[in-house]
């Protein structure tokens, strides 16, 4: 019996035991409804655990119904539930934002955000798309701290990105792009945001040197998206909106232009130009009206596919981007394709493809300026007892005496676009043959062709001055092969259980080819379209074409430590070889060395926990290189040109450009400092870094010495001079939740200072832009050139005493309302040696901040950028206000400018003749500052999850670049560098004019996942 | 305790308000400057600087100078350097009296001198505006500029000019340092016109001299006025100019091609080009450019060629182009007709500028200076239409048009992209080859002008409208 008792109580006691577990399943989504497959289930307390399936199910048993399930995965925060009695649980695990276990992609490789030891600025594919933008560059404005990107209107502009300041004078400035391992030159307009993983800048040279003589104005790694393994998921996106185009001046009517016309005749001695201006009033030609658009359209759609299973992952997206001119006509539109797949054969074997088929095409009008120049009188059409019925359709309308031509005209005359069609294949294969050894080799191949076709039209407007007597066609079709391969082999071993190494090696081969074709021809036996082709043309057909090459051999090696995850060390190595260079110098190589010590893993920080979640030291040192020059400057050149020799205009051929077999890069050497910190479980976070970087042995363009017998302008390629400079980079970031209502912020501040140390020559002085910047030692390289405008002489007094020790007037011409030139050097004359610095174009600083709220499924950003600190030259200045032009000015001007002692002192008088140079001379007259404050983007959105069928719907309404805040008064503040083609990039930057505007946008956005 | 509290944070903002005083440094005390003022009175008039000296002088340093005119809107400072501190400066200030002031008006000028220690002193002058500041008068009667003297037939050079001046004139003065002729006459009852006559004798070999003429006025600050001559004595001539005026036209009011420089010369036979626009043209030849006299070949009584200023003119029949030939030793002369048979530049009227060579069609137009309207520049010479030429529906070969000058004239007429063009260098040829000669400078009076462009001639013709 007492037995059967005891067996009882244990068989109760089983049965207890067995009654008190419970089952509970579940499924696991992340916050847009996607099943997250591989999630951690553990039940806390226990080594009970399990893992999700495909489909994000689970299925796990608790001991009772008070346990606790903790769920985890990589990139999203842990989250604990208690059972309390549940058998279902609904999970929705939120996405991490910069855990230190996120992945970063290093050149070659990719590391664990906690081990990188360089400057490195990742930021995610999504916050990219929350802008519209045509250039994703558009859309990192203000998110990385360290890269300045000053916006560039219009259709398939392309921004100015400078990665901590520029490091060369006369070469590109732009960063290495290089997408999925691939490099991709100094340009990504072909890639759509909706296609992009995410985006890590390297900053300093210990993270570009990898990328060796390409990396000197930095790198850019993006990554495009890939399949995940789960089910196929459908995703949708789209937003469309309009881009405002309002008259950025107030311009004259007609009536007031012929006041102030008269007011400039009169003040210069001349009788009136238009007599009586009120017979003018109500006759107004509103040309802005009649030619440009006060909105165009802009869509971006992408149709995604993603999915997969463990042997095979694959993601296709079809996207489309649209943005239309103001002008009516031309825009730019782009489809491109992406297809991603990856296999993994087995646990050793792995490959993938990637085929990206793009198609873009381009072209509009850029004559917006003249809608606001030309003069409110002349009608748009001849009126028509001028016209006799023989004139074509270009040939109806009116000529005006401005001189400039009808810009309606020009419009109906454009026809001009290019079409660019690529198609890009990027494969790897992967091999594991030993656990911690990788080798990979991965290929790609580019090809492209891009066909740029002008027709003009025949037209005569007026005989003398607006016409072209004989149409024209011209064509040009441009084809590029590239090819890239590199093969990696990488080994990691982790060893006595706190060395953690990995060295890499590997070998890259890159080769660019193109060739172009060109036909041009005149008398095409008429304008209609379907004639516009080059063998319609009767006469001048000429032709031509070229083909070029380059190529990059190199070599790399990647070798890193660390110590317990506290002391870090990585150095990398490339040896570069390339065609640009002669035997002398064909060779380079491009050392880098970085370590860094996280401190908050140290056992004496474990007091500072609760606050100091993460605190890093990091300190590099690399050396990087610009290549960024013409294919062939290590060949000597013939250059033809006509020249009267006696009284005959001689075909002669002269030597235009000479070897340099001692050419070479142009070397930059960097130090990088930084600390990185996270408190109070990384709420708070960020980074400051501190670097300074010498350029040597810059590239420049030089005139041989006239003793060399060469002619003036013959020039050679030639390294000298040098510039250094220095900067801070910071970035802040604050991110909490109170129940429902989550927020963050991020600020990022951005300063870099720039000095020549030489040049070719102690007193060397490089002029840019038309002789109106000036690069010379110790200063900045580009900055404003010209003479000091210390206001405007008010009476006869003053005029009288701008005079030098001897009474001799240093504005012989100047009259009461003109500008006062200021004799800088007092040597009491003004002249050339008067000019001095009137202004920069570097900002000294750039602030970007960007502020997130989310409560429930309503979100709301705002993203701020800035330029603090820098000047404009706004060269509309002469175009507005001068008088000597038969131009359109401003409403109002003839009271706007000085008329009288007092009235003004910065608008001068009005004049036709302008003899005191006014407006001719280059002065501060024209510099402005430049800093603004501009919202670039300001969204708001709401999501259904599980609503309508879809598993998730989110409607938005976006507003970009609405608001900004200014004292620049010309068109638009974000001006970038200068014309390239002129050597002029750096020289020539800050000039600011009739550059198409970055728009006001208004967006309604739609996001579909299914 | 509230006290010392007060009185601490009020020193303590004594301290920091001290400290934030101008730190410019500051310069002991010194004696005053002193001012040397070169005339207390200044003779000014409209529209002519006057000049105001002084010597300033300071112990330690000057720090400026302020010179004020309140009725004339002149109020400037010279600021001095100070480092190093300028202890003495020679002031010099020129200013010009503005058109509109009356020549009755008497000013002060206040001069206001400060040293680098704040001392400052004040002085003035009188300024007067009815200054005179006119030179003396020089009217040459003979020698005229560019006159040639024939040894052969004189070797006596009359020199008569005129002087006139408003305040009298102290003295005259004739100097060749070539002829050893230094002569001055003074005049003590200072005339306001005086009449100098006198003749020399020259040396019989040929040579080139410059006659310097002086006059100076009695005025407070005297004016002094000079006048250069340059005269050529030759055994033969260098030049034979051919003049279609009647006697006692001007000669120097024209700006081109009047009389005619000669086409070619073989020792003293001249060949001349030359188109009668009218049946029974006059011409007479001169030895010298700007004047009738010395020498003017026309005929005598009896037809023959004579070297005489009371000569008849060589009269040609009928119109067109001649070919005459002229020998002033032997004064002999022969007249022949021709028909020209050089490029006719016909239609230019109807000019059209095209980049394609094959569609242009000939304009001509002009480049220069001194043009109203032009400059180097052919497509201005092309937009520029007022300054195209047009075809002289009388002559095939004359191109004609209306210029206004501004000043010293310079041109190239000129197609586009310079085809064709003629080039205008010395002595009025407009020529297509003008060699290693480069455009000629011509001084004319501004004012409009008639323009004649002969292609056959290869001379230009811009005369006074």
């Amino acid at each position: 019996m007492k037995y059967r008792f005891i067996w009882l109580c244990i068989a109760m006691l089983c049965t207890v035991a067995t009654f008190g577990q419970l089952t509970v399943k579940g499924t696991v989504k992340d916050k847009g409804a996607v099943p997250i497959p591989g999630v951690n289930v553990i039940v806390k307390g226990t080594t009970v655990s399990t893992a999700t399936d495909f489909d994000g199910n689970f299925s796990i048993t608790v001991p009772n119904k008070e346990s606790q399930i903790e769920f985890s995965f990589i990139g999203f925060t842990n989250k604990t539930v208690k059972v309390d009695g549940q058998t279902t649980l609904n999970i929705v695990l939120q996405e991490a934002n910069q855990t230190l276990d996120e992945v970063v992609v290093v050149g070659y490789a990719t590391v664990k955000k906690s081990d990188v030891t360089s400057s490195i600025a990742s930021v995610k594919g999504k916050e990219l798309q929350t802008m519209t933008v045509g250039n994703v560059t558009e859309s990192l404005q203000g998110k990385v701290a360290g890269v300045q990107v000053t916006g560039a209107g219009g259709p398939g502009a392309q921004p100015r990105v400078l990665i901590r300041g520029i490091s060369t004078v006369n070469l590109d400035t732009d960063p290495l792009y290089v997408v999925d391992g691939i490099p991709m030159g100094t340009s990504i307009n072909f890639l759509s945001t909706n296609e992009i993983e995410s985006m890590d800048v390297l900053k300093d040279a210990s993270a570009s040197a990898i990328y060796g003589s390409r990396a000197s104005n930095g790198v850019i790694l993006i990554t495009t998206k890939k399949g995940k393994v789960g089910k196929t998921r459908f995703t949708f996106d789209l937003s469309t909106g309009i881009q405002v185009m309002n008259n950025p001046y107030n311009m004259a009517d007609a009536e007031s232009y012929a006041t102030i016309m008269n007011k400039a005749y009169t003040n210069s001695g001349y009788t009136e130009y238009l007599p009586n201006p009120e017979q003018y009033r109500g006759k107004t030609t509103d040309w802005w009206r009649a030619g440009i658009k006060q909105s165009a359209t802009i869509q971006n759609a992408s149709l995604g596919i993603s999915g997969g299973s463990e042997k095979h992952t694959f993601a296709v997206s079809l996207n489309y981007y649209n943005s239309d001119s103001f002008y009516g006509i031309g825009g730019w539109e782009r489809i491109t394709m992406r297809i991603a797949n990856d296999f993994k054969f087995s646990d050793k074997f792995s490959a993938g493809v990637t085929l990206n088929p793009r198609y873009e095409t381009w072209g509009a009008p850029g004559n917006w300026a003249d809608f606001d120049k030309i003069d409110p009188i002349t009608p748009i059409y001849k009126p028509a007892d001028q016209l006799n019925g023989t004139e074509n359709e270009y040939s109806i309308y009116a000529r005006s005496p401005s001189y400039v031509w009808n810009p309606v005209a020009a419009v109906a005359r454009f026809d001009d676009y290019t079409d660019q069609y690529n198609l890009n294949t990027n494969g790897y294969l992967q091999y594991i043959p030993v656990k911690g050894l990788v080798f990979r080799t991965q290929g790609s191949i580019e090809v492209g062709d891009r066909v740029w076709s002008k027709f003009s039209p025949d037209f005569v407007i007026d005989a003398a001055h607006e016409k072209a007597e004989i149409n024209s066609i011209e064509r040009r079709a441009t084809t590029n092969v590239d090819w890239t391969w590199q093969t990696t082999a990488t080994y990691s071993k982790s060893f006595a259980e706190k060395h953690n190494t990995s060295l890499m090696v590997g070998a890259t081969m890159e080769e660019y080819n193109g060739s172009d074709v060109w036909g041009y021809g005149e008398g095409v036996p008429n304008n209609s379209d379907s004639m516009r082709e080059l063998n319609a043309a009767t006469k001048n057909r000429n032709s031509g074409g070229n083909s070029w090459s380059n190529s990059l051999m190199s070599y790399i090696s990647r070798l890193s430590y660390n110590y317990d995850n506290k002391y870090y060390l990585t150095g990398t190595f490339r040896r570069d070889g390339s065609s640009k260079f002669m035997a002398n110098n064909k060779w380079a190589n491009f050392p880098s060395v970085s370590g860094s010590w996280r401190i908050s893993n140290e056992g004496f920080m474990e007091s500072t926990k609760s606050v100091i979640s993460d605190l890093r030291f990091r300190a590099g040192w690399g050396r990087v290189g610009n290549q960024n020059l013409p294919n062939a400057v290590y060949q000597s050149n013939i250059g033809q040109g006509f020249y009267p020799i006696g009284v005959d205009i001689v075909d002669t051929a002269f030597p235009s450009t000479m070897a340099n077999k001692d050419i070479k890069w142009e070397t930059v050497e960097d130090i990088n400092f930084g600390i990185d910190f996270g408190l109070w479980k990384n709420k708070l976070s960020g980074s400051i870094e501190y670097y300074e970087k010498e350029t040597k042995d810059m590239l420049f363009l030089k005139q041989f010495a006239t003793y060399s017998g060469f002619p003036a302008y013959s020039t050679i390629w030639t390294n000298v001079g040098s510039m250094r400079s220095n900067g801070v980079d910071l970035l802040i970031s604050y991110k909490d939740k109170k129940g429902d209502f989550s927020y963050g912020a991020d600020l990022t501040f951005t300063t870099v200072n720039i000095k020549m140390v030489s040049l070719s020559s102690e007193d060397e002085k490089l002029y840019g832009s038309s002789n109106r910047t000036l690069t010379v030692k110790d200063e900045e390289p580009g900055y404003f050139y010209g003479y000091v405008a210390d206001g405007l002489f008010q009476n006869q007094t003053e005029l009288n005493s701008h005079t030098d020790e001897h009474g001799n007037k240093l504005q012989p011409y100047a009259k009461a309302g003109d500008i006062r030139f200021k004799d800088v050097n007092g040597d009491g004359k003004l002249d050339d040696k008067d000019r001095t610095k009137i202004g920069s174009p570097w900002a000294d600083y750039n602030v970007g901040l960007n502020l997130n709220f989310a409560y429930k499924n309503l979100d709301l950003l705002v993203n701020f950028y800035s330029s603090i600190g820098n000047e404009i030259v706004n060269q509309n200045i002469s175009d507005l206000y001068n008088g000597a032009s038969l131009t359109n000015k401003v409403s109002g001007l003839d009271q706007m400018a000085w008329h009288g002692e007092g009235t003004s002192n910065s608008v001068p008088r009005l004049s036709k003749d302008d003899n005191n140079e006014n407006f001719t001379k280059f002065s501060s007259l024209y510099v402005e500052d430049g800093s603004f404050l501009r919202m670039k983007n300001i969204q708001l959105g709401y999501s259904f999850y599980n609503k309508f069928g879809f598993e998730k719907l989110r409607l938005s309404l976006s507003g970009q670049n609405l608001w900004t805040l200014t004292n620049y008064s010309g068109v638009e503040p974000e001006v970038g560098g200068g014309d390239p083609n002129n050597g002029d990039r750096v020289k020539g930057a800050g000039f600011g004019g009739w550059n198409y505007p970055v728009q006001p946008t208004v967006l309604m956005g739609l996001n579909l996942a299914f | 305790m509230k006290k010392n509290v007060f009185l601490f944070f009020l020193a303590l903002f004594a301290v920091l308000f001290s400290g934030c005083q101008n730190d410019e440094s500051d310069f002991p005390s010194s004696d005053d400057p002193t001012i040397a003022i070169a005339t207390k009175e200044i003779y000014g008039a409209p529209n002519r600087k006057f000049e105001i000296k002084a010597a300033l002088e300071d112990d330690l340093g000057l720090k400026s100078v302020r010179i004020q005119i309140p009725e004339l809107s002149l109020d400037k400072i010279i600021t001095f350097s100070t480092d190093p501190l300028l202890t003495a400066y020679d002031l010099s200030y020129f200013f010009e009296v503005p058109a509109d002031r009356g020549t009755s008006e008497a000013l002060k000028i206040k001069l206001t001198i400060t040293d680098v220690s704040e001392n400052a002193i004040e002085d003035e002058i009188n300024l007067r505006l009815d200054g005179e500041f006119a030179a003396p008068l020089i009217s040459m009667i003979t020698p005229k500029e560019g006159a040639v003297i024939l040894l052969s037939s004189s070797n006596e050079m009359p020199v008569n000019f005129v002087v006139n001046d408003d305040s009298g004139i102290d003295y005259i003065q004739i100097q060749c340092a070539a002829l050893g002729i230094d002569e001055m006459v003074q005049l003590p009852d200072a005339p306001q016109s005086y009449t100098f006559n006198k003749t020399y004798t020259l040396p019989v070999t040929a040579a080139n001299y410059v006659l310097t003429i002086t006059a100076k006025d009695k005025f407070a600050i005297p004016n002094t006025g000079t006048l250069n001559i340059n005269v050529v004595a030759t055994n033969e001539y260098p030049a034979i100019y051919l003049c279609d005026q009647p006697k006692g036209t001007s000669l120097t009011t024209d700006a081109v091609g009047v009389p005619m420089y000669f086409h070619d010369k073989n020792g003293q036979d001249f060949e001349f080009k030359y188109y009668a626009d009218k049946d029974n043209k006059e011409l007479y030849f001169l030895g010298q450019e700007s004047d009738f006299a010395p020498h003017c070949f026309g005929l005598d009584a009896s037809g023959n060629l004579i070297d005489d200023v009371t000569s008849t003119p060589i009269i040609l029949p009928t119109k067109g182009y001649y070919t005459i030939k002229i020998n002033p030793n032997t004064l002999s002369y022969s007249v022949a007709k021709y028909t020209p048979s050089s490029k006719v530049w016909a239609d230019i009227a109807n000019g059209l500028w095209h980049d394609d060579e094959a569609q242009r069609r000939p304009f001509v137009s002009v480049c220069g200076g001194g043009i109203q309207g032009a400059d180097w520049d052919t497509w201005t010479a092309w937009v520029q239409t007022g300054l195209h030429l047009a075809n002289n529906p009388e002559n095939p070969y004359q191109l004609v048009g209306e210029y206004t000058l501004t000043g010293t004239l310079e041109a190239t007429f000129t197609g586009q992209w310079w085809s064709p063009s003629w080039r205008l260098i010395q002595n009025g040829i407009g020529t297509m080859s003008p060699g290693e000669n480069g455009n000629a400078k011509y001084p004319a009076a501004p004012g409009v002008y008639k323009v004649i462009l002969d292609t056959e001639l290869e001379r230009v013709f811009i005369t006074k409208k």
